[in-house]
């Protein structure tokens, strides 16, 4: 089957306009494969994926960009216990995981 | 959902942005489209389920506003297009990925494989989701502390 996502790119437009992405940290929350963090991955100083699939953690680690990958990590944890610091993150994307 | 927002403040700076991305039920409309024409064939039915999900999220964003965690900047929806080579790849995909969610009515299913069947070599069968996008910003002390 072959399905085509979001071939506009109208996702990617309006993430950007929302939020500039650059230097900043970034945890996305329900990453899945990393489609969307592939968005702004190489703009932010860290990108931390957070998604309860190991699978889709997998996936999204071998596919993220060679430009992203030394300040890029994808962890198996749930919104609900963020295993992280207080005042971590400069910006939290929550992908279609609300 | 409150409590996982509570604790993506919790690791946002003062004065962090949330990006909330997300599709939102509205009977998404079902095409076929090729370069040269789109026809819409119908609207898929939202499931009560689905449209439950929904409520709980903005409830879930509504609590965390009035406890003065987050405040919307800005919001705005925006067309979200999922395509398949065929007719019968979007009835597999709804079975296999959405079934929960939504569903195709007979005389939508039997509209799309007409128009497909007659539209040009080129036509793609598309579903076109309704996203909802909001920045919020970090607001002031949390609540109790």
């Amino acid at each position: 089957m072959t399905v085509q996502k979001d071939a506009q790119g109208n996702e990617k437009k309006f993430l950007h306009e929302f939020a500039d992405f650059r230097n900043q940290r970034v945890l996305e929350i329900g990453c899945g494969e990393g489609r969307l963090t592939r968005h702004y991955a190489h703009a932010s100083s860290l990108t931390v994926g957070l998604d309860s699939d190991p699978d889709a953690l997998r996936v999204a680690l071998i596919e993220s960009p060679h430009e992203a990958k030394h300040k890029s990590a994808f962890i198996n944890a749930q919104a609900e216990h963020l295993p992280f610091s207080k005042n971590k993150f400069d910006i939290a994307a929550l992908a279609w995981s609300l | 959902m409150v409590h996982a927002l509570s604790e993506i403040r919790r690791v946002l700076i003062p004065n962090g942005i949330l990006i909330d991305l997300r599709p939102v039920l509205d009977r998404w409309t079902v095409e076929v489209a090729s370069a040269r024409a789109t026809s819409q064939t119908g609207r898929v039915t939202d499931f009560p389920v689905g449209l439950k999900d929904d409520a709980a999220a903005n409830q879930a964003m509504a609590e965390s506003e009035s406890k003065g965690w987050f405040i919307r900047e800005r919001e705005e929806f925006f067309p979200f297009v999922y395509s398949w080579d065929s007719a019968n790849e979007l009835e597999e995909w709804i079975a296999e990925e959405w079934e929960d969610f939504v569903a195709l009515d007979e005389e939508t299913r039997r509209a799309t494989r007409s128009a497909w069947a007659l539209a040009d070599a080129d036509a793609r069968v598309q579903l076109n989701l309704k996203m909802l996008i909001t920045r919020w910003r970090v607001g002031g002390e949390l609540e109790g502390g």
